[in-house]
């Protein structure tokens, strides 16, 4: 067979055929860098969608959320999650600026939840809690005694009372992000919180 | 006089400094196996079974971190014991997973990377060479005729 009378044709098919034997080193060359690297976080209602979060709540009765985080770092990351609570008075975490001068809620954590994930992979964690809080006579303000948080009992003795504000007596639970240095082998605060208001209702 | 004393150590409870140094360790413990299952991630293995344990140790570290601060050293203790425990063999597993991953991705750069760069340039100098060989066995006709 005289293959040159087909020159074009003989020599596209060889193209297309050393393209295809080259694919598997092309698709390994031909890659484009990843060039972000982030961290979410956030918190789902009982249901797991991003609806029906606990708000008015009643003392005792249980509430249940998803906590989540999707770790897009580039390795596999260890987290930990600081469980805090706040009234309106007290110390909250940064939201604006540049994520990495973002500072943590002063306060000290009721509670620490570690999670390790892989390198976009995602972590999920459900919470159920209900708090104990009393009421003064002339319902001018609450005292949240503890917050049971999957079965722990943290106690919350000591914070300041609440105060009515806008007819709500307002709280703020709060899950700050942080991560463990390998370098320095301690957690630094990883930028980032997600939070629940809560309006504790009483009858 | 030892059993006296070994009943003596039960009967008064894990103290604060066994307790704190229970945990301490047990934080320690954690911290390593987390960077050998980093190790074996960056290798590429297959890491989620080695983080669903390292979930547990960790969640039973963070209650003994909980019980040494209400001053539960006993708890403490316990807690930061069975963490510990939950990571017995840990590093063993993340060092096979780590090396078999490196394996396997020698194994697949010699065949997929080598093997198919060689493979079409061989395809290239096969077809050049049956060019060349046609264009000697029909050459081109003299006079365009």
């Amino acid at each position: 067979m005289d293959v040159q009378k087909y020159g074009v044709t003989y020599w596209s098919v060889v193209a297309v055929v050393a393209l295809l034997v080259a694919s598997p080193v092309l698709s390994r060359m031909l890659v484009w860098p990843r060039t972000e690297f982030f961290t979410e976080l956030w918190i789902l209602g009982a249901d797991g969608r991003a609806e029906n979060y606990p708000f008015n709540i009643s003392r005792g009765s249980e509430y249940r959320i998803r906590l989540g985080i999707g770790n897009h770092l580039g390795y596999c990351a260890y987290y930990l999650v600081e469980v805090k609570f706040r009234n309106e008075t007290q110390s909250r975490p940064d939201s604006f600026g540049p994520v990495e001068n973002r500072s943590p809620s002063s306060l000290e954590p009721l509670l620490n939840i570690t999670a390790f994930v892989a390198d976009e992979g995602f972590w999920e964690f459900p919470l159920k809690f209900y708090f104990d809080y009393d009421v003064d006579a002339e319902k001018t303000q609450v005292t949240v005694q503890s917050l049971t948080l999957n079965d722990i009992v943290l106690s919350l003795d000591g914070h300041a009372a609440w105060s009515s504000t806008r007819s709500m007596f307002l709280g703020n639970m709060m899950f700050e992000l942080w991560i463990y240095d390998s370098a320095s082998r301690f957690f630094s605060y990883h930028g980032r919180f997600v939070d629940l208001k809560l309006n504790m209702t009483v009858v | 006089m030892l059993v006296l004393v070994g009943s003596a150590a039960v009967c008064l409870g894990t103290g604060e400094v066994e307790a704190r140094s229970a945990v301490g360790e047990a934080e320690q413990r954690v911290n390593a196996c987390y960077m050998a299952a980093a190790e074996a991630q960056k290798a590429r293995a297959n890491v989620t079974d080695l983080l669903l344990v390292l979930d547990d140790a960790g969640m039973l570290l963070c209650k003994a971190h909980l019980a040494l601060e209400k001053g539960d050293f006993d708890s403490a203790y316990a807690l930061a014991v069975e963490s510990r425990a939950k990571l017995d063999g840990f590093d063993v597993e993340a060092n096979a997973l780590r090396d078999s991953a490196s394996q396997a991705r020698s194994m697949d750069f010699a065949v997929n990377v080598v093997g198919s760069g060689v493979g079409s340039v061989m395809v290239v100098v096969v077809a050049f060479v049956v060019w060349r060989l046609s264009k000697k066995e029909y050459p081109a006709p003299e006079g365009g005729v």
